[in-house]
């Protein structure tokens, strides 16, 4: 039965989908542990000459602070590249994410 | 009535028109209730909700315009901290309650973390106030059974107002008829429950208030992983702004979501029943999914001691209700509008068409609404080609 997809389960949430795989594009480019846990936020953005919201990453290691990467643009439009690039900027200033 | 040492506080969360203000109200009409302090926040950049939510003898009242999530959470700290002094100096009743009905467009992370915050050395009084006397008892999230699909998918804040919640209410039941909606109403328990595992989805009707209220530990450990990680980047992110060098950083970010806004149109003189109708059908029609919500009270010529409240809910306009009188001395029409990608502008000039007979500029109209303008200009059209000869 492993080849079977219910027709009548709930169907997932979009915004809960693109969370996950923004998580686990995150973990991998950052490249920490299966297991660390990953927050993503939308949110307003108040920089001048930004995008008016932004995705919000936070990589959550045990015993460290939470680093955060900021990504200009809504959830639903974050790709990995997009992730990839902020990481490499994001590890000048966060010497513990490794591009 | 002396204050309880450890105040419960609930946060009724719940996206625009999911009812909120409708089970506050009953709520205040219950005795069983009036023990209870209530503060309601809005979005928008004038206040209305306060004068749709009727007020008992003993209940407590506090508006506090602009979002309390965006505020920052010393707004909510304030206001709670204002409460406390006022019952406990004899100024106001006591209450052994507050529930506070955040905006539709809330975010409840930061409530939460205030909220949850345990006191500490070295706080101010009003902090340690706060911190000592009240703490969170629970979350209450509406969810609109006709609406809700859509804003969970499209809005981030929905999604997290289901996430955080520990009761889940499913309003507008009993506008579910026929057998096929019945059913999609069975699905919906398991459709939130994959948001959020541990909540508890009740029926809006029949529920029991005093049940939905009652005290019970709060714990965001319960609802899940998300949960827990929104908490904590929350406070990392109230960390960064904080330690921010940049002035225009120290203020909190706002969370919502693209051209969301909000607007208010007010006038002076009554307008005819029949013309705000025709107002907010041609609007509606015309803006669809991008006019999120409109609500306000109506000066109406036929009747200037009885005003109206209106609501619109994306697509639903509810029944306009009667006032018996004025809730307050402002005898103003007050409208307010929450709209994803619609500006004031065009809104503004279709009243000024309908309901004050201004000349309407179509080409402004074209510039501002471009690919949607098509249907909003036939539609004020024929609604002002059916106005009586005077009115055009």
């Amino acid at each position: 039965m492993k080849g079977f997809v219910n027709p009548l389960a709930p169907r997932p949430n979009r915004l809960q989908v693109k969370s996950a795989e923004i998580k686990a594009w995150a973990r991998l480019l950052a490249v920490l542990p299966e297991d660390t846990p990953v927050s993503v936020v939308e949110l307003a953005c108040r920089d001048e000459g930004c995008p008016d919201i932004e995705t919000v990453i936070g990589l959550m290691e045990a015993g460290k602070p939470i680093r955060t990467i900021r990504i200009h643009l809504p959830m639903a439009e974050i790709t990995i590249e997009a992730i990839a690039a902020a990481v490499m900027e994001t590890s000048g200033r966060n010497p513990g994410v490794t591009p | 009535m002396a204050l309880p040492e450890r105040i419960p506080v609930f946060l009724l969360t719940g996206f625009l028109g999911a009812g909120k203000s409708t089970l506050l109200n009953e709520l205040l009409s219950d005795p069983a209730f009036q023990d209870t302090a209530v503060i309601i926040n809005e979005f928008g950049d004038i206040p209305v909700d306060h004068l749709l939510v009727r007020r008992g003898e003993t209940t407590i009242s506090q508006v506090s315009t602009g979002c309390l999530c965006c505020a920052g959470t010393t707004d909510l700290r304030a206001t709670l901290f204002d409460l406390h002094c006022a019952a406990s100096g004899g100024l106001t009743p006591g209450f052994s309650r507050v529930i506070v009905e955040m905006s539709g467009l809330g975010d409840p992370a930061p409530l939460v973390n205030t909220l949850m915050h345990k006191p500490v050395a070295g706080a101010s009084v009003r902090d340690r106030t706060v911190d000592c006397a009240f703490h969170l008892a629970g979350i209450v999230t509406l969810y609109d059974i006709i609406t809700g699909t859509v804003s969970v998918e499209r809005h981030f804040e929905a999604l997290k107002q289901i996430g955080f919640a520990d009761r889940i209410v499913l309003t507008k039941t009993d506008l579910a008829k026929d057998p096929a909606t019945r059913a999609d109403i069975a699905a919906l328990p398991d459709e939130l429950h994959a948001i959020n595992a541990s909540a508890e989805v009740i029926d809006r009707q029949g529920i029991d208030l005093s049940r939905l209220f009652s005290p019970r530990p709060y714990s965001s450990v319960e609802r899940g992983e998300d949960v827990a990680g929104w908490l904590a980047l929350e406070s990392a992110l109230a960390a960064e702004a904080r330690a921010s060098s940049r002035p225009h950083e120290n203020a909190p970010a706002t969370r919502h979501g693209p051209g969301i806004r909000t607007f208010s149109i007010i006038a002076d003189d009554p307008i005819p029943q029949e013309r705000i109708r025709q107002f907010l059908a041609a609007l509606q029609s015309s803006a669809g999914p991008g006019l999120l919500r409109v609500k306000g009270i109506v000066a109406v010529a036929e009747s200037p001691e009885s005003p109206l409240v209106v609501h619109v809910v994306q697509h639903a306009i509810s029944d306009p209700a009667r006032l018996a009188a004025w809730p307050d001395h402002d005898r103003r029409t007050r409208l307010v509008f929450i709209t994803s990608g619609i500006d004031p502008e065009p809104v503004r000039d279709l009243f000024a068409a309908i309901i004050s007979a201004t000349p309407f500029s179509f080409p402004r109209l074209f510039r501002q609404l471009g690919s949607g303008l098509a249907a909003m200009v036939s539609g004020a059209h024929s609604h002002i080609a059916n106005f009586p000869r005077r009115f055009k």
